[in-house]
């Protein structure tokens, strides 16, 4: 019996990676055909490429996307969590990401054990980053958290995330 | 019901349009005919009789002994709710049943919860049926119990319970930093869509 019917609560996306915060802003991610809602599942295979992702609001308005996914290596045990996969900056709004300065290049979904839960986090920003912004040091142990505070983004405008597995390696005849 | 369908096709080979007289004349007869109110009047339309009832479904109801027809053995009330005769009592009420069967025998219910709870702990969120999902907690909940006490009567106890031991040794190192604060309630339930073979009520089930 879930205390709150958000899924981003039931799923615990706000919690691990994110605090509560009020959607301002509406994005829709599409991998190929597929269009994400909270908790769908996706294969590896499908998402090698980066998604398209539509921001609403306008064009003045700056936007910073983030990918990450919280359970690296394993649910169970997440020792490096979270393991960030995209960082886009400066993506004006009602556009989409390749419009953007990517800060950290893609990387497709390769979860070794388990299901993990794939998030994308959008935060407007007040002001163009330019060359504030730093390489993060490594992919692992990255704070969402930390990176809005350092980068004065304050709290996500919307959020989805979506559940990718291993896929079975050989095909079953 | 054979609807002649000869009589439906277009009487013009050129012309697209149906004839409407052919088409009504080819429907039962017992159809519903409207009346399509005019414009001008603003009188409630009468319907003609609708087609045929159905026969009511009465499978779950029980058999009203007024009604029925020579059935023997009308001891009590309960003798109607008897659905399945097999000896055993059946009510509609879930009163007192605590075992979730999962359709199988007591030794392959027992196997399959013992390796549900295998998986969970190994990978630490898994995707299974609903029933099997809230049926596999106590198990796990009981799994992360005997990690807490640490002793080796208990470590021996978690040890015949799940089948691989790397598991259990990992459990037991972990567990006293992740759950110490924690009392009960180790696992989470997170509905899901249903699967496309079956139909069947999916879950996520993960270790909090």
């Amino acid at each position: 019996m879930a205390a709150s019917v958000d899924p981003l609560v039931v799923g615990r996306v706000i919690g691990d990676v994110l605090d509560m915060y009020i959607p301002t802003a509406n994005m829709s991610v599409y991998f190929g055909p597929k269009h994400i809602t909270n908790g769908c599942e996706i294969k590896p295979s499908a998402a090698v490429n980066p998604p398209k992702v539509n921001i609403s609001g306008n064009s003045d308005e700056l936007y910073t996307l983030v990918m990450t996914d919280p359970d690296a290596p394993s649910p169970s045990e997440p020792n490096m969590r979270e393991w960030v996969h995209w960082i886009v900056v400066d993506i004006p709004g009602g556009t989409n990401p390749s419009k953007g300065k990517e800060i950290l290049p893609y990387m497709e979904p390769r979860p070794p054990v388990g299901i993990h839960r794939y998030i994308f986090v959008l935060f407007r920003q007040n002001s163009p980053m330019g060359p504030m912004v730093q390489l993060p040091p490594s992919r692992a142990n990255f704070s969402t958290r930390m990176f809005a505070g350092h980068l004065d983004l304050g709290l996500p405008v919307a959020t989805v995330y979506f559940n990718a597995q291993k896929e079975p390696a050989s095909r079953r005849r | 019901m054979a609807i002649p369908m000869a009589m439906a096709t277009p009487t013009d080979s050129l012309s697209r349009v149906w004839n409407m007289s052919s088409l009504k004349s080819s429907l039962p007869s017992s159809a519903v005919t409207c009346r399509l109110p005019s414009p001008s009047s603003r009188r409630p339309v009468l319907v003609s009789s609708p087609s045929p009832r159905l026969p009511s479904f009465s499978g779950l109801s029980p058999v009203n002994p007024l009604i029925s027809t020579g059935l023997p053995g009308w001891q009590s009330f309960e003798d109607g709710f008897k659905i399945i005769d097999g000896g055993g009592r059946v009510y509609a009420m879930r009163h007192g049943r605590r075992v979730p069967k999962l359709n199988r025998p007591p030794d392959q219910r027992k196997a399959l919860l013992r390796g549900l709870t295998t998986q969970l702990l190994k990978h630490g969120r898994i995707k299974t049926t609903r029933a099997r999902a809230s049926a596999m907690r106590k198990f796990v909940d009981k799994m992360i119990t005997l990690a807490k006490d640490g002793s080796l009567h208990k470590r021996r106890q978690a040890l015949g319970f799940i089948y691989e031991k790397q598991i259990v040794h990992a459990l037991f190192a972990e567990v006293p930093d992740r759950y110490g604060e924690r009392n009960g309630g180790y696992t989470r339930i997170i509905r899901t869509l249903p699967r496309r073979g079956d139909n069947a009520p999916m879950a996520y089930i993960e270790l909090v």
